[in-house]
């Protein structure tokens, strides 16, 4: 297989994890929600799914297990800052801490390991040979689901009614209260969404990109999916395409490893391209004022 | 308002340890003998409160670093990336000086401050020349200075004689030393304390800050320089996680940067400037009870096998239950004095009083959802 062919595999590979993080945070930038739990939803996510494939020997369980263990960081995440209305920079930063704290802990207490949990038990999510080619085919099923969910998310934010309301809640809560739709149970819904998705990223990160969990897998993910929603402003066709780009770098930094630059070196690629990433945008915006 | 935010706060601390209590029981950890061993081991003999103190040293500065940095509304997430460059530059100065200790040590500490400022430059640059979001830029800068300093200790400054990545030990020249297992660091970060509370309730820059924290707009007509304080506050966060960092490699067990040397000491530092509400004085409590969770969990785990991780969980939950408690508190208060007022003038007949009084509390039911923090950034 080719060079070339192996770095656009990998960077499809690697984008994954950030465009379905995106996807979920595109539903809370909407709303108005400032999401900065995304990191540890997904660190969740990745957690459960392993523990749910290891204990019942089966990917299925795991997968539901990773996005049920998102859905519940999703709802301390509404408890706190819906329900009773706690700063949501706050409460995404202690969340955070949280998985942070709470996936080592259990690390140790449930698997008896320090650092990564790996075991010929955990069950990977399995691949499709789907016939599209050699660049498209024979990846993790949820590389296939991610990509369908960018084009659903389009539609759904832009084309159906929760969508509209969703804007709305973003836009000016009060109209929609005024029009009868609880606002706060939009912003709640959008949160759950993207647990639900991060959740997803988590376990495809823990169960697809590799088989075994390690300490902050997640590794700064869920904000590089941050800065990815700030610079494409939420819409979920512009996530796929920065999320592809990221992924690019990110296969292109691992293509690297082999030759004489150090590995810590290509490592800090995705990160120097989110910042130029940043200030390209900042160019833009400057443009159009 | 201030016994309002004591009392909220103990009744998150009380229901965060009874949450934690909980956590231990499911499990099947004898949890009141965990917990005593918690408190035992962190501050009942001399060692343990020593130990405590010193780690305290490390979260007092890193807390306030972030504390400075929220508390002036400069979202500086960058305390990893900071601390790091601090504790390399304090590594990399105390291996190549070996001048006299009295000048050897004041010029470590001061590398360790100019590099930790200096990242933090850096994205306060990026902010005003580039308009580039300041917690995003000091997020992933974080993410730089850790693989670059990964790779300076397994590349150009690894020990050849190490087994892992570390750089060499420093000279003695710079080293601050332990009394009776009190490090000298916490005297260090005492006085780094002291002069922040100083900078940040007496000066006119301190003040601004804070007016800056409140509300920009209003500095910004009241006519404080808003962006050359953005970057002093910047610069004044970076140099205490920066010294922080310093402090590691000079007021350590080990003398040299090792891998892993941060531990999560930053994100700690955020944790416990936000539950503090950015006061400067809070900052010292809430630090001196982290360390005393971390310090005590230690022991716990020798007593009881309670993973010492269980000391991550709690202080999440700590911050969690505590700023939950503290809203609720005001919310309740100020849904309950609006009450009062109502009932107070239906008592003197006015309908009108009450009516609006009722109006009032349902607004402030409503409305009081507070918006601090950062809550507009990803649309700025």
């Amino acid at each position: 297989m080719s060079l070339a062919l192996e770095l656009v595999r990998s960077s499809l590979l690697a984008a994954t994890p950030v465009l379905l993080a995106g996807i979920g945070g595109a539903y809370t930038y909407f709303a108005n929600v400032f999401n900065i739990a995304m990191e540890g939803m997904m660190l969740i996510g990745a957690f459960t799914a392993v523990a749910g494939s290891y204990a019942a020997r089966s990917w299925v369980v795991g997968l539901a297990a990773g996005i049920g263990g998102g859905l519940v960081a999703a709802a301390l995440f509404t408890l706190f800052a819906v329900a009773l209305r706690t700063d949501e920079f706050v409460t995404g930063t202690a969340i955070n801490m949280l998985a942070l704290g709470g996936t080592t802990y259990a690390l140790r207490q449930m698997f008896g390991v320090r650092g990564a949990f790996m075991s010929g038990q955990i069950q990977a999510i399995p691949r499709w040979n789907l016939p599209l080619g050699p660049v498209l085919g024979g990846h993790p099923f949820v590389v296939y689901v991610a990509l369908a969910l960018a084009l659903v998310a389009d539609w759904h934010i832009r084309r159906t009614r929760f969508g509209l309301r969703l804007r709305a809640a973003g836009e000016d809560p009060r109209v929609l209260d005024a029009a009868g739709v609880s606002s706060q149970a939009v912003r709640a819904w959008s949160i759950m969404i993207s647990g639900a998705l991060c959740g997803l990223a988590g376990a495809y990160l823990s169960l697809g990109y590799v088989t075994l969990f390690a300490e902050n897998m997640s590794n700064g993910r869920g904000w590089i999916s941050l800065a990815v929603i700030i610079l494409t402003r939420g819409r979920p066709l512009g996530i796929l395409v920065m999320s592809l780009l990221f992924g690019l770098f990110d296969g292109i930094g691992m293509s690297l490893q082999g030759t004489a630059i150090p590995a810590q070196l290509t490592q800090m690629v995705p990160y120097i391209a989110t910042l130029v990433a940043l200030r390209v945008y900042s160019l833009r915006s400057r443009n159009e004022h | 308002m201030r016994r309002q935010q004591a009392v909220a706060a103990a009744v998150g601390v009380v229901v965060s340890l009874l949450a934690g209590l909980m956590i231990l029981w499911l499990q099947g950890y004898p949890a009141a003998q965990s917990y005593s061993a918690l408190f035992s081991y962190s501050l009942f003999s001399q060692f343990a409160l020593f130990s405590t103190l010193n780690k305290a040293s490390t979260l007092v500065l890193t807390g306030t670093s972030a504390a400075v940095g929220f508390g002036s509304n400069c979202i500086n997430l960058g305390q990893v990336g900071q601390f790091l460059m601090g504790a390399m530059a304090a590594a990399a100065f105390g291996i190549a000086v070996g001048l006299p200790k009295w000048l050897t040590l004041p010029l470590v500490i001061l590398a360790s401050i100019v590099a930790g400022a200096g990242w933090s430059l850096l994205a306060a640059l990026m902010k005003l020349k580039w308009r580039m979001n300041e917690f995003i830029t000091t997020l992933m800068l974080n993410f730089v200075a850790d693989y670059f300093t990964q790779w300076l200790i397994s590349g150009p400054m690894l020990d050849p004689r190490a087994y892992s990545p570390m750089t060499r030990m420093t000279n003695p020249q710079a080293w601050l030393g332990m009394y009776n297992g009190l490090s000298g660091s916490v005297a260090v970060a005492a006085c780094s304390f002291a002069v922040t509370w100083l900078v940040w309730n007496r000066s006119k820059f301190g003040y601004e800050c804070r007016v800056m924290g409140q509300n920009p707009s209003f500095a910004a007509a009241g006519g404080c320089a808003v962006p050359r304080n953005f970057v002093l506050a910047m610069l004044l966060s970076g140099a205490l996680a920066g010294l922080a960092g310093g402090l590691m490699v000079i007021g350590g067990m080990q003398h040299r940067f090792v891998k892993g040397i941060g531990a999560n000491y930053a994100w700690d530092g955020v944790m416990i400037a936000i539950v503090a509400g950015n006061s400067i004085a809070a900052t010292g409590l809430y630090a001196l009870f982290f360390a005393v969770l971390q310090t005590g969990a230690m022991g716990m785990e020798l007593e009881t096998a309670v993973p010492s991780e269980f000391a991550l969980v709690l202080q999440a939950i700590v911050v969690l239950a505590v700023v939950a408690s503290r809203e609720s508190t005001r919310l309740f208060l100020a849904g309950l004095a609006a009450r009062i007022r109502a009932r107070r003038a239906i008592a003197l007949g006015d309908a009108r009083a009450a009516q609006a009084a009722q109006l009032a509390q349902r607004a402030e039911a409503d409305h009081a959802a507070p918006t601090g923090g950062g809550q507009d950034e990803p649309r700025a």
